[in-house]
């Protein structure tokens, strides 16, 4: 859980945030060797989180802000020789999705919450079985959140075709909704959203129906919002509904009323 | 979402709710209890970049009553400079709201004025179909033969209609605005929205004006018809037509006079203006057709954090015709006795609440030991009270269409009350079961009344065997509830005396008249209720004291109330009548302190209404707003009657007994 809050600081292009997750024997001044190495480095901890995993093994996960040139994989080695060590792993944040951890939370701009997934499922839950038009009803509520995040983005980094959807999997990613694999046509605005585990369908349960409304009207939101043009996002496969990911089909909104009811999959 | 309204307006089929900023709340057609057609219903301005909803918390409003009419105007004040001033008004004799937008901007600007609406037409989202007629620019939207249609002058040059809660959002009427510019789509079905909208071109300092006319019909020809004949009459003749309409009714009140309070801060032209706002408010909320009142406009339809007040109780509207008859409007009496010898159910009493047609309403009242026995008692008093000022044929008259009802509730009444107290029903306030103060008191009046009644029927036996129960009742009362602390218990609640001081206890004295202040000991018992009252139920806010119900409250926060409050003052007023001598007697003492106490009581309900003057049930006890039902028949019913007492009071201290 502590690795997805690895990313905390503001967009800037000559630096990138990476996490190390480092685990350790717990033997007395074990910790202050792997952060007088970080010190040594030149890489200042931005924040540290400690798992007592066992009575003899600790796991230190260390956010840090590092120049683009700094080889990663040649400093996890040298962190991973230090005798204290166990075993070591990183990865790196280009965009800098949350960039606080102090109370409040602020992810992409505004303030964030953390919360179980189940919380929020339960929520989805009882709307879809309480609420009239429940799944229009979580679409619109998504919409919201997709287009404010790609206003964020446009107004604090250059966005553009090559990067719009690798700054949406890594939010995804770093608010740990799901992991994203994005294929869309800047040209066409066609294109689907592969969601590996989605924090909706993992947690709802067993459904007849996609039960990630609430995700296609964020990508619409975003992608309507980056593109200017109205996009549709609909949900044609569901890993609550049995499938081993969820699919989310990309296009362009139609403009009359017809094509909506095809679009939609009635017989008009 | 609970929203309650700043200001109301309508005619006999329309009621019209809106807050603050001229968002339209409700539109009650063609009964004020149903069908609520409106979920949203405002103006937005799409500045070229971005979209201004005339509701957001960046507008400042400034909203009135044109005096003595039920025309609103409402101003609103951005931060970016622009301004918009609204004129909202219902013509007289057709169910149509017409809104003036006026738009001016400090700045140069060119966008769009957009008017958006989510209706449910007939009270339901489902099955809704909209239609623009491109022709006639009428855009439409019904559901069975509720019809609810927007025209404008000058004609909108663009629409949409849309699905308002559905996975195609790209329809959605409010999210089409963003652009500033709508689609044009011209039909669909199901939960639908709408909006309408034109190219806002602005000077500096120049102004555009938009005039939107909402219509409701019960078939689309006769919307057709209805807004066709409206818009080809100059929007001046239609204003002035609707404000002589609301000043002619006026005309008919009783006169107040007030002599002696002049000099009180302004204070007698206050209560002329609260005087006229309660009685323009009480047509309001009274079906014509039916003559029933609802308590208030309904805000809480999905009876989310209570019970709904978009329906007719007994025992507030028995006090409401009886206010509007004492301020000069008798035929309200007329009708809603009529409506309630309809209304009686089988066994004689009548029921907790009930639709405005006489259908019994949504209630958690439905046994004999959850009914309020208190709503047979004051509708029978209430009868009573009409009859006595009631004169010549119009007094026989009266007297024969309601004797048989007369005579089924009174016998009602000896049923509950055999062993002396009520047998355990629900309280007037609706959350505790058992036997109350209030309550017999209430019935103690009705039988009264009736013995009366039957008096005046010539049938003496029964007169004589109601009054003979009427006062085995107020004895038992007295005998159990009286504590020697100097207040009636409020009842017996789980079999054990409640000795919680509530204020309706007062109504052992006003409006039931058990009590009497000509009996020397009953009389002393009035001041001592009056005192405690006083003493342990006040809340201080807005520089003076509200009363709440009773000792720990919860209900909304436990605030004050404004028919509490006012109860204490007419209690004051009333007693202040009841002395001989008046303030030259051996009473004088007590006749000022009453008087300038009850006179606080009523400043502090004036300062407890809308910006439009409009009197709540409650008082936030933390902010001093208005709170909960805005506005409520009863508070206004209550504001009708002491302002008479005062009158009165005024009047025998100016030495004019008139």
């Amino acid at each position: 859980m502590v690795r997805d809050l690895c990313m905390f600081a503001g967009f800037n292009e000559d630096s990138q945030i990476v996490w190390f997750k480092v685990t350790y024997s717990k033997e007395p001044g074990s910790l202050s060797i792997i952060t007088d190495f970080f010190e040594k480095e030149n890489a200042f901890i931005m924040f540290g989180h400690i798992d007592n995993i066992t009575q003899t093994t600790g796991e230190y996960s260390i956010f840090t802000e590092l120049k683009k040139d700094v080889d990663m994989a040649n400093l996890a080695q040298k962190i991973g020789e230090l005798e204290v060590v166990n075993a070591v792993e990183f990865g790196i944040s280009e965009f800098g999705m949350i960039y606080s951890v102090d109370f409040p939370l602020n992810v992409i701009g505004v303030r964030g919450v953390m919360a179980r997934a189940l919380t929020i499922v339960d929520i989805i839950k009882t709307l879809n079985q309480s609420v009239p038009h429940a799944e229009g009803l979580l679409t619109l509520s998504g919409l919201r959140g997709g287009s404010h995040a790609a206003k964020y983005f446009k107004s604090i980094m250059p966005i553009n075709n090559s990067n719009f959807a690798s700054m949406l999997a890594e939010l995804y990613r770093a608010v740990g909704w799901g992991i994203l694999e994005i294929d869309c046509n800047p040209e066409t605005y066609e294109g689907k959203i592969i969601v590996k585990d989605s924090f909706i369908a993992d947690v709802y349960g067993a459904s007849d129906q996609p039960v990630c409304a609430f995700m296609s009207g964020y990508f619409a939101g975003y992608l309507t919002e980056y593109f200017g043009k109205n996009i549709s996002v609909r949900e044609v496969s569901c890993k609550a509904t049995g499938k081993n990911f969820c699919e989310h089909v990309i296009s362009l909104a139609p403009s009359s009323a017809s094509q909506e009811y095809q679009l939609r999959g009635d017989t008009r | 979402m609970i929203r309650q309204p700043n200001v109301i307006l309508g005619n006999d089929e329309l009621l019209v709710t809106m807050g603050r900023k001229g968002d339209i709340l409700g539109l009650f057609y063609p009964r004020r209890d149903h069908a609520q057609h409106v979920e949203e219903s405002l103006a937005c301005i799409h500045t070229g970049e971005r979209l201004l909803w005339t509701n957001d918390n960046d507008w400042h409003s400034i909203q009135n009553y044109i005096e003595d009419t039920n025309i609103v105007s409402t101003k609103l004040y951005h931060d970016s400079g622009i301004r918009i001033s609204i004129l909202d008004l219902v013509h007289p004799e057709v169910p149509v709201l017409i809104r003036r937008f006026k738009v001016q901007s400090q700045q140069k600007m060119s966008g769009k004025f957009f008017y958006y609406s989510n209706f449910n037409v007939g009270e339901t989202s489902k099955k809704n179909s909209a239609f623009c007629d491109t022709e006639a620019r009428l855009l439409a939207q019904y559901w069975q033969n509720y019809y609810i249609g927007i025209y404008a002058l000058p004609e909108f040059t663009e629409w949409q209609i849309g699905k308002a809660m559905d996975t195609i959002w790209w329809t959605n009427s409010k999210y089409d605005m963003e652009d500033g510019k709508l689609q044009r789509n011209k039909e669909d079905i199901g939960n639908i929205n709408n909006a309408v909208g034109w190219d806002l071109e602005l000077e500096a300092d120049g102004a555009n004006e938009f005039v939107i006319f909402i219509g409701a019909a019960s078939s689309r020809s006769l919307l057709y018809k209805r807004m066709h004949e409206l818009s080809k009459m100059p929007l001046e003749h239609i204003f002035e037509k609707t404000r002589e309409h609301w000043v002619m009714w006026l005309s008919k009140k009783h006169v107040l006079k007030m002599p002696g309070l002049e000099g009180h801060n302004n204070l007698r032209q206050e209560l002329f203006n609260a005087y006229n706002r309660a009685l323009l408010m009480l047509y309001l909320l009274n079906d014509r057709e039916y003559g029933s009142f609802v308590a208030a406009p309904e805000f809480d339809s999905n009876f989310e954090k209570c019970g709904g007040y978009g329906f007719c109780w007994n025992r507030d509207t028995s006090e409401v015709v009886l206010a509007l008859k004492h301020s000069g409007y008798p035929e309200y009496c007329d009708r809603f006795f009529k409506w309630c010898i309809r209304a009686q159910l089988p066994d004689g009493s009548w029921f907790q609440r009930y639709w405005l047609n006489g259908d019994i309403a949504p209630s958690w009242g439905n046994f004999d030991y959850s009914t309020q026995i208190d709503e047979t008692g004051s509708t029978l008093h209430a009868m009573d009270v009409y009859y006595r000022i009631l004169e010549g044929l119009k007094k026989v008259e009266f007297l024969e269409e309601v004797w048989v009802s007369v005579l089924r509730a009174a016998e009602y009444l000896m049923k509950r009350t055999k062993s002396g107290l009520h047998e355990s029903c629900m309280d007037l306030w609706e959350t505790y079961y058992g036997v109350f103060t209030y309550t017999n008191a209430s019935i103690y009046a009705g039988l009264m009344g009736a013995s009366h009644l039957a008096e005046e029927n010539g049938e003496s036996g029964m007169a004589r065997r109601w009054k003979k129960r009427a006062e085995f009742i107020k004895q038992a009362t007295i005998d159990r509830f009286w504590l020697q602390e100097g207040y009636f218990a409020k009842g017996i609640i789980n079999e054990k005396l409640d000795k919680t001081i509530d204020a309706s206890v007062l109504g052992a004295y006003m409006p039931f008249g058990m009590l009497s202040p000509k009996d020397p000991v009953e009389r002393d018992m009035i001041l001592f209720l009056i005192e405690n009252i006083q003493k342990k139920l006040s809340i201080p806010i807005n520089a003076g004291n509200g009363i709440k119900r009773y000792e720990n409250d919860s209900y909304i926060d436990g605030n004050p109330w404004i028919i509490t409050t006012l109860w204490l003052s007419e209690a004051m007023f009333a007693f202040v009548l009841d002395l001989p001598n008046g303030k030259e007697g051996p009473y004088a003492e007590d006749v000022k302190k009453l008087t300038d106490e009850g006179v606080k009581c009523l400043r502090w309900a004036l300062a407890g209404a809308t910006s439009t003057g409009l009197l709540p049930e409650q008082v936030d006890k933390s902010t001093g707003k208005p709170a909960w039902a805005i506005p409520l028949g009863w508070s206004g019913s209550l504001m009708l009657d002491n302002i008479l007492l005062l009158d009165k009071i005024c009047r025998r201290n100016a030495g004019n007994h008139e």
